[in-house]
């Protein structure tokens, strides 16, 4: 097992010109088109269910940002994998602001992520992700900027992490023998 | 000489993952079973997970550190399931599940067995999805067009929030300490 203690750096920032976190709410529409507009939301939301309401702003911005993949939520963060041209990396949003914040020395080029998890105040992500031919899974602490590997003993392959609200425990999906299972690691 | 060792065991034992406390998710029947995309719930009282059963990729749910099976209610028809996600006390389980051809994202309130269903445009694909712990957002990785994206959806208008501190769920539509049919 090693530590590794990182120097700040920049993180990734998307260009937020124009950006208004929420819905969209239409504009130029008489009263009674709106009482139409709902009558037939009303009546398309008997046939179809409930409809869950996108947030596009955050949406597009996320589009924006390339292919995006492996969503992980808690509190006001969101993680996950994003790229473009072939390079993906960790991206860790806040939701309630619609920006995204730096991860020093968590994302390195020849690294692939493959699954991310994160805690409730976002200091804790967990990422298992391929390097030098291996699959890894890390530990990052953002406050301290700290990154740590959590072996797999016995020996196996990570593959799917999910994280304790409080980051004190994970789930990790281990292939061994040619059998998935799954292991809790309680994280001091 | 002993003392200096027993502090650099002490410290050692501070840092290292290798010290860390680890287990297996447990038994979930006779033999050995695969196990496959686990989610813990926020208090982490629950864990999801995929297993085969009779062919088909089937959601269960955990008590841990017991291991004890809770029932699901009308998701437990649905398989092929994947990518299970569960809110913080565990009231809410969302997964994706196959319809017909289509693949459809749904949450089962454990506390009613209500499922609510949640359509995509119908050229969007649910592969992955994570329910915010306090319930009221989803994000969902769709295929769009050979392109993965990740879509957020506010749910604050379709769930009460499931917050730390909130009452355990037996699951079912059973209220909390009703004997569930079939748990172990």
């Amino acid at each position: 097992m090693k530590r590794f203690r990182l120097g700040r750096s920049q993180g990734v920032r998307w260009n937020l010109s124009g950006f208004k976190p929420g819905w969209i709410r239409p504009v130029g529409l008489s009263l009674l088109h709106l009482g139409g507009l709902s009558l037939l939301g009303l009546g398309l939301g008997g046939c179809m269910g409930e409809m869950p309401r996108p947030m596009g702003g955050l949406d597009r911005q996320l589009e924006q940002a390339g292919s995006s993949s492996a969503p992980a939520l808690a509190g006001r963060w969101l993680a996950l994998i994003a790229g473009r041209g072939g390079r993906d990396q960790v991206l860790l949003v806040d939701v309630e602001r619609g920006l995204p914040v730096p991860l020093p020395g968590l994302n390195r080029p020849d690294a692939q992520p493959l699954s991310v998890a994160v805690n409730r105040d976002g200091n804790r992500l967990a990422v298992v992700r391929q390097r030098d031919g291996q699959t890894e899974l890390v530990l990052y602490r953002r406050e301290l900027m700290a990154l740590e590997s959590v072996a797999m003993q016995p020996p196996g392959v990570p593959r799917r992490v999910s994280l304790r609200g409080d980051g004190h425990e994970l789930a990790v999906e281990v292939s061994r023998g040619g059998l998935w299972q799954i292991d809790l690691i309680a994280i001091p | 000489m002993a003392l200096v060792l027993a502090l650099l065991l002490v410290a050692l034992s501070g840092c290292g993952s290798w010290s860390w406390v680890r287990r297996s998710a447990g038994p979930i029947g006779l033999g050995q079973d695969n196990r496959q995309d686990p989610a813990l719930s926020g208090n982490g009282r629950l864990l999801a997970s995929i297993v085969e059963r009779s062919g088909r990729d089937t959601v269960i749910l955990q008590e841990q550190p017991s291991g004890r099976l809770l029932p699901l209610g009308p998701l437990q028809r649905q398989q092929p399931h994947r990518s299970p996600s569960l809110s913080w006390n565990g009231r809410y389980l969302a997964v994706i599940v196959q319809q017909g051809a289509r693949r459809l994202s749904v949450i089962e309130d454990r506390s009613n067995g209500q499922l609510h269903r949640l359509p995509l445009p119908a050229d969007s694909e649910p592969q992955r999805l994570s329910l915010a712990p306090d319930g009221r957002r989803l994000a969902i990785e769709v295929v769009r067009g050979g392109r993965s994206l990740v879509q957020m959806f506010d749910l604050s208008s379709l769930l009460e929030a499931d917050l730390p501190g909130g009452l355990p769920t037996t699951g079912g539509g059973l209220v909390d300490g009703e004997a569930a049919p079939g748990q172990r």
